[in-house]
């Protein structure tokens, strides 16, 4: 009888098994069999091993000095990319929070309204809302013409800046955040923020105290849901800069998955960046089970 | 390489190499363990001093003359993105009585691998020279039956004998550009055409944040070679190609540089001062111009000696091509004047034809006077300076160089 149980929940998990299994277990398995595989000298083309025993560790050994060996040259860009994306998930938390905040404590009838227009960005592609402020940027684009009329100079804001990139990734990925904080927010039972202003807290002091730690978890869970994939955004960089000197890990795999011969060698950044990325991941898992255990 | 996206000489000390500049990985991984390669890698490297002729192989054979076209057929033509005008698509389908599907690729490296997995198509259209050996040697294409293609007789001659295909067994050509510098007269006080080096004119960081170079390693390594006086674009000199890269690392600092193939776009608005282009891109920039902005503000430079990139795409016919016959008369269509010029008013990219001169592209409204410079002649052709195939290793040298270069390390 036990076993006719187990069985059952154990089908219930098959369609989530079977999804990743052909989803993200396969796909990882066929970047590892080309990362560790061969190359076509005639099409200068990686050439997938399935076979464990017939692996090669040339491209990860070439990564790996790339990355760490005397003469690297990756280290500079993984720099470039960790200090990219530590700006803009702090910059994307301080914008995002308060908005999150008000959405879900202040908001009150129009907080339907609100949340459709937080969640309108969504509506369009992603490409086409960078394309959009591509036409903004531009030399002759609305943004510095509303500076012009400030006296401003123009800017040359797609000139290969920084802080193009850096704002580009704040606002691609900051809507994800506020939803995250919002959901967190909303669900902070208020009775804990008037306890703690009935015990003579201020609201700056209620708000450190009581609603900041009780909403730790979804700034955890909203930073990471947007820091994964700015640290392998590529798209956000080419279209907004194009610049080398702002070049990310996502450009470096992109530029040699586009590259004849090269495209192991990407497969196996791929997999580096993946194996880095386990990293928060795993620390969300252990902060989570920490809380539901509280 | 391309606009659309991107010999075995003195043996290379990669020790050397590597020490006096930054790591090779590429090298290490395409030349370092043999037991990692497979495949053939005695392709020959066809050179205008070293044309090729192609071995015609066993079941892969020419189609035979005299044939009628396949009846009710959907042409399948496999091409880059914005390559072909579908107007002149559409009017071939009209004539032929036939449907003709489109299906487009973003670079020459996407394309090869889909044609390697077996997707079948029947034309590929704007295929690179540097390519040509692994469509060849790989049985990808077929050899070509002259008999269909009279319009032959209406391109330039030297494409009845091309070193990269001699005897036209497998090619007929398509596009024809150069690499130059396209630059923002009203915005940019130096002119090229009276510069001492002019390969040097995005070397200037007064322009901080205006100049752009092509996303390609093969433009972009050769920007460098030029800069520093060296014309043999097809080096596998490590000495040479760790010179060039090492002036674009100085240029990425200087000016900021940004690297794309934008040039079309940004150098007509205005973001973009100095850009290194592709000549059939630059002919369309009169598309591209702000209101009120005149085309003539917009400059393309090409070595009047004709001593610099030149290249040329081709088209070919498909092994697993289903309608071979209606395929060799796409090809005989586009080769024919009208259609020619069709093509070219939608793309901007000129073809080796005789009857496509500057006088005709202006009469005809296709080219601006003031971007005369991006017609290709024949004389530029015969002078200029193919990007060709390089062996493995020495590819892997300039791979790595401009990874290098492009993520502004």
């Amino acid at each position: 009888m036990r076993n006719r149980k187990n069985a059952f929940w154990v089908a219930l998990a098959a369609p989530g098994i079977i999804w990743l299994a052909v989803l993200f277990v396969v796909p990882v398995y066929a970047v590892l069999s080309i990362a560790l595989g061969k190359l076509n000298q005639l099409y200068e083309a990686p050439v997938a091993v399935w076979n464990p025993l017939s692996w090669s560790s040339s491209n990860v050994i070439n990564v790996w000095r790339d990355l760490f060996g005397s003469a690297s040259f990756a280290g500079p860009v993984v720099v470039r990319t960790i200090v990219y994306v530590a700006v803009a998930s702090l910059l994307s938390l301080v914008i995002g929070y308060p908005v999150a905040y008000f959405v879900a404590r202040f908001a009150g009838r129009r907080k339907g309204l609100l949340l459709v227009l937080l969640i309108a960005p969504f509506w369009i592609s992603y490409m086409m809302r960078m394309l959009a402020w591509i036409d903004l940027l531009s030399t002759g684009g609305y943004v510095n013409k509303a500076l012009g009329w400030l006296g401003i100079s123009p800017v040359n804001w797609l000139g290969g800046s920084s802080v193009t990139v850096v704002l580009g990734l704040v606002y691609g990925y900051i809507p994800y955040l506020i939803l995250v904080l919002y959901a967190g927010l909303d669900r902070i039972d208020p009775a804990l923020i008037e306890a703690g202003r009935d015990l003579g807290l201020g609201r700056a002091r209620t708000f450190i105290h009581v609603t900041l730690p009780l909403s730790r978890q979804a700034i955890l869970t909203g930073l990471l849901i947007t820091v994964l994939p700015m640290l392998g955004d590529y798209f956000t960089n080419q279209m907004l800069s194009g610049a080398a000197s702002t070049s990310m890990i996502g450009n470096l795999i992109q530029g040699q998955l586009g590259t004849p011969g090269l495209e192991a060698q990407g497969a196996v950044l791929s997999l580096l960046l993946l194996l880095v990325l386990l990293v928060p991941m795993v620390y969300y898992v252990i902060a989570t089970n920490r809380e539901a255990t509280r | 390489m391309h606009p659309r996206e991107g010999w075995q000489g003195h043996g290379m000390p990669r020790r050397s190499f590597l020490k006096g500049s930054v790591t090779a990985a590429a090298l290490a991984a395409l030349a370092g363990c043999a037991s990692d390669l497979t495949g053939s890698g005695s392709v020959p490297l066809p050179r205008p001093d070293n044309p090729v002729t192609w071995p015609v192989f066993t079941g892969n054979g020419p189609v035979k003359s005299g044939l009628a076209p396949e009846r009710d057929a959907t042409l399948q033509i496999y091409t880059w993105v914005a390559y072909i005008n579908q107007a002149c698509v559409n009017a071939f389908a009209k004539k032929y009585k036939c449907k003709v599907q489109v299906t487009t690729f973003n670079t020459m490296d996407e394309a090869m691998s889909k044609l390697r997995s077996g997707l079948s198509y029947d034309l590929l259209i704007g295929a690179t020279v540097d390519v040509l050996g692994q469509l060849i040697e790989g049985q990808l294409i077929q050899p070509l039956n002259h008999s269909y293609l009279p319009n032959i007789d209406q391109a330039w001659s030297d494409f009845t004998n091309p070193f990269y295909d001699q005897q036209w067994q497998y090619t007929v050509p398509y596009t024809i550009y150069t690499t130059g510098i396209s630059w923002r007269k009203d915005l940019v006080h130096e002119n090229p055409y009276t510069m001492a080096n002019p390969w040097a004119m995005p070397w200037q960081p007064k322009y901080k944040g205006r100049v752009a170079i092509l996303d390609d390693y093969r433009e972009g390594i050769s920007l460098g070679l030029m800069k520093n006086g060296l014309y043999d674009l097809n080096t596998t000199d490590y000495r040479q190609i760790g010179l060039a890269r090492q002036s674009l690392q100085e240029l990425v600092g200087l000016v900021n540089l940004r690297i794309d193939n934008n040039d079309y776009t940004e150098v007509p608005t205005g973001d973009t001062w100095i850009h290194t282009a592709w000549s059939g891109d630059m002919a369309a920039a009169a598309s591209y111009m702000p209101k009120g902005v005149p085309v003539d503000v917009v400059g393309y430079w090409f070595p009047a000696d004709g001593r610099g990139p030149v290249a040329n795409d081709t088209n070919v016919i498909l092994k697993s091509a289903t309608n071979p016959v209606l395929a060799h008369q796409f090809l005989n269509y586009m080769l024919d004047l009208p259609n020619v010029l069709e093509n070219i008013s939608f793309n901007g990219y000129m073809q080796p034809m005789t009857g496509v001169t500057p006088q005709v592209l202006i009469k005809e409204q296709i080219l601006p006077p003031s971007l005369i410079s991006t017609v290709v002649t024949p004389a530029y052709f015969r002078r200029g300076i193919g990007e060709l195939q390089l062996p493995v290793d020495a590819d892997a040298l300039w791979q790595q160089a401009w990874l290098v270069v492009s993520n502004g390390i």
